[in-house]
């Protein structure tokens, strides 16, 4: 009987220290808390855009300007002004115009910057969800060899146009502009390498910084 | 007395055995045969139980012997204990560069890092390894960005409302939270696109038939099914045409791969994101070459981009690559 108690005993010594020396966590949580523990993508948008990108904004070309190389001479322009983090297609570019409202989509605004008589020259994003790395390649300020997974270099991106959203799209939205207001802006834009091969270039697609409405009709 | 003497028969045979599979298991030797006077350069990949694999392995291999050096490819099985065996092999077996394609981002560091220390650089391809000190570069697919471009395309597609499926990869491999966070950074700002479940067919073809199966049973409206890679569309293009569903639901892959590339000519698959196998590789084993011969300054994370391939631009591309390129 003395036996059945000491086994009894020693069971429940192993199933305590067991039970309190083990515990089961899933991998990916613990993998993803420890991301998040170290990497804080928000954080880093904001310093960003509130003391970093300001230092490189004098590099914007004018979009007119470009738009001309583009046509003329697209290795030259890439070579000029064109920033990719690795191997890519397409090249971010920082640009700034002045120009008409031509009209207002749901999601953009189609500028003129030659005039009122002319074509649109420029798209510029203005919904309230913005894709795309454009920014964050354009100030070629974000080295993707400085972290340890790339994932942490992603989210700066969507952080970055959460920011432009917020602190560039919405005000200017509050301000109602209309087709006919002359509006200046500076932002970054993506073209592919290939994409006067088969017909000219004449209007690209902005990400606005800045975005300011210079008068109204 | 012939209890012990059975014992000992039994003793010796055991140990015969177990030096006969040792012999067995002995792994390919840099200098090996006619090999000797070259060096030899190691290809390890996660996985050959899919083509899109074996063309980057292949094309590594290739590529290093075009430069002048031998290869030798081992297949790691998606199995990081195997492949910590290869590396071991590697670093006794006496050659000169790794062109790595890792089975698990934190679970692969150990494997570069005793590469490293042995003097072997590492030369990470398209899946990445959660550190930027140890591997020489790593040359990745660019998932997230690559996965943006055809959120966008998805959302378009589906004129911004409707109910899908996901099918992710392996869950511990970095591509799969890139491809579906990278398309959920789209499609989530849509309220009317409503995805229906997620689940993983672990980047498998005949598991992504069998998820979705079970899938439609619950959920038989559904208008689209997005994969994290190519044999997964295909399975789940199967499983809709059991179903007489695959005209009415869209599929979208990821990869390039050969069988995709056909269905999106024949209108089956609608979309996929063309990541490129073979430049990765072929870079891969150029910078090797360039590191042997005594060039250091590597970026230690070079993203490649993916590109958007569709019924529109189809004719650009061919399988694993765009048709410009070699």
């Amino acid at each position: 009987m003395k036996k059945v108690y000491k086994y009894a005993v020693a069971v429940a010594i192993v199933v305590f220290l067991g039970y309190f020396s083990i515990s089961f966590e899933n991998l990916d949580d613990v993998r993803e808390q420890r991301r998040k523990a170290t990497f804080n993508a928000a954080r880093y948008a904001r310093d960003f855009r509130d003391n970093q990108l300001v230092h490189v904004l004098d590099q914007a070309i004018d979009v007119n300007e470009l738009i001309e190389l583009f046509n003329s001479n697209m290795s030259e322009a890439i070579k000029r002004y064109g920033k990719a983090p690795g191997v890519s297609r397409n090249y971010a570019y920082l640009i700034e115009g002045r120009g008409q409202i031509l009209s207002i989509g749901d999601d953009f605004l189609d500028v003129s910057t030659r005039g009122p008589q002319t074509q649109s020259n420029a798209k510029i994003l203005s919904g309230l969800y913005i894709p795309g790395n454009a920014v964050r390649d354009a100030s070629g300020l974000v080295d993707v060899s400085t972290f340890s997974d790339t994932m942490k270099f992603n989210e700066i991106s969507g952080e970055i146009n959460k920011i432009i959203v917020k602190e560039v799209i919405q005000p200017f939205l509050d301000k109602k502009p209309q087709p006919g207001d002359t509006i200046s802006f500076l932002g970054a834009t993506q073209v592919a390498q290939d994409a006067t091969e088969e017909k000219e270039l004449q209007l690209i697609e902005v990400i606005p910084i800045r975005l300011e409405l210079e008068s109204s009709l | 007395m012939v209890k012990k003497f059975v014992l000992l028969i039994l003793v010796i045979l055991s140990l015969a055995l177990f030096v006969f599979s040792c012999k067995q298991k002995k792994q390919p030797q840099a200098g090996d045969e006619e090999s000797k006077g070259k060096k030899t350069i190691a290809v390890v990949v996660s996985t050959l139980n899919n083509p899109w694999f074996v063309v980057l392995g292949n094309t590594a291999k290739e590529r290093a012997e075009e430069l002048g050096y031998e290869a030798t490819i081992f297949d790691s099985q998606n199995d990081t204990a195997k492949e910590s065996d290869h590396f071991e092999n590697i670093i006794t077996g006496g050659y000169v560069a790794i062109l790595f394609n890792p089975t698990d981002a934190d679970g692969s560091i150990a494997n570069v890092k005793k590469a490293k220390e042995a003097g072997l650089p590492t030369f990470c391809i398209d899946r990445e390894i959660n550190a930027n000190d140890v591997a020489a570069t790593q040359i990745l697919s660019d998932n997230y960005t690559g996965c943006v471009e055809l959120g966008q395309y998805f959302v378009g597609k589906m004129n911004k409302k409707g109910t899908y499926v996901e099918l992710l990869g392996i869950l511990g491999d970095n591509n799969t939270w890139n491809r579906s966070k990278g398309f959920h950074s789209v499609v989530d700002n849509y309220p009317e696109l409503k995805m229906v479940a997620q689940q993983s067919a672990e980047f498998d073809r005949t598991k992504a038939m069998e998820v979705l199966e079970s899938i439609l049973q619950a959920n038989p409206e559904i208008d689209a099914v997005f994969c994290g890679n190519d044999a997964m569309a295909m399975g789940a293009y199967q499983a809709l045409a059991a179903a007489g569903k695959a005209e009415k639901v869209m599929v979208f892959g990821f990869d390039g791969a050969k069988d995709v590339i056909d269905s999106i000519q024949e209108g089956k698959i609608v979309a996929t994101g063309m990541q490129f196998p073979k430049k990765m590789a072929r870079m891969a084993a150029e910078q090797a070459d360039e590191y042997i011969k005594g060039k250091r300054d590597f970026p230690q994370k070079v993203p490649v981009a993916v590109e958007l391939v569709t019924q529109e631009n189809i004719d650009k591309y061919t399988a694993y690559g765009r048709q410009s390129e070699p």
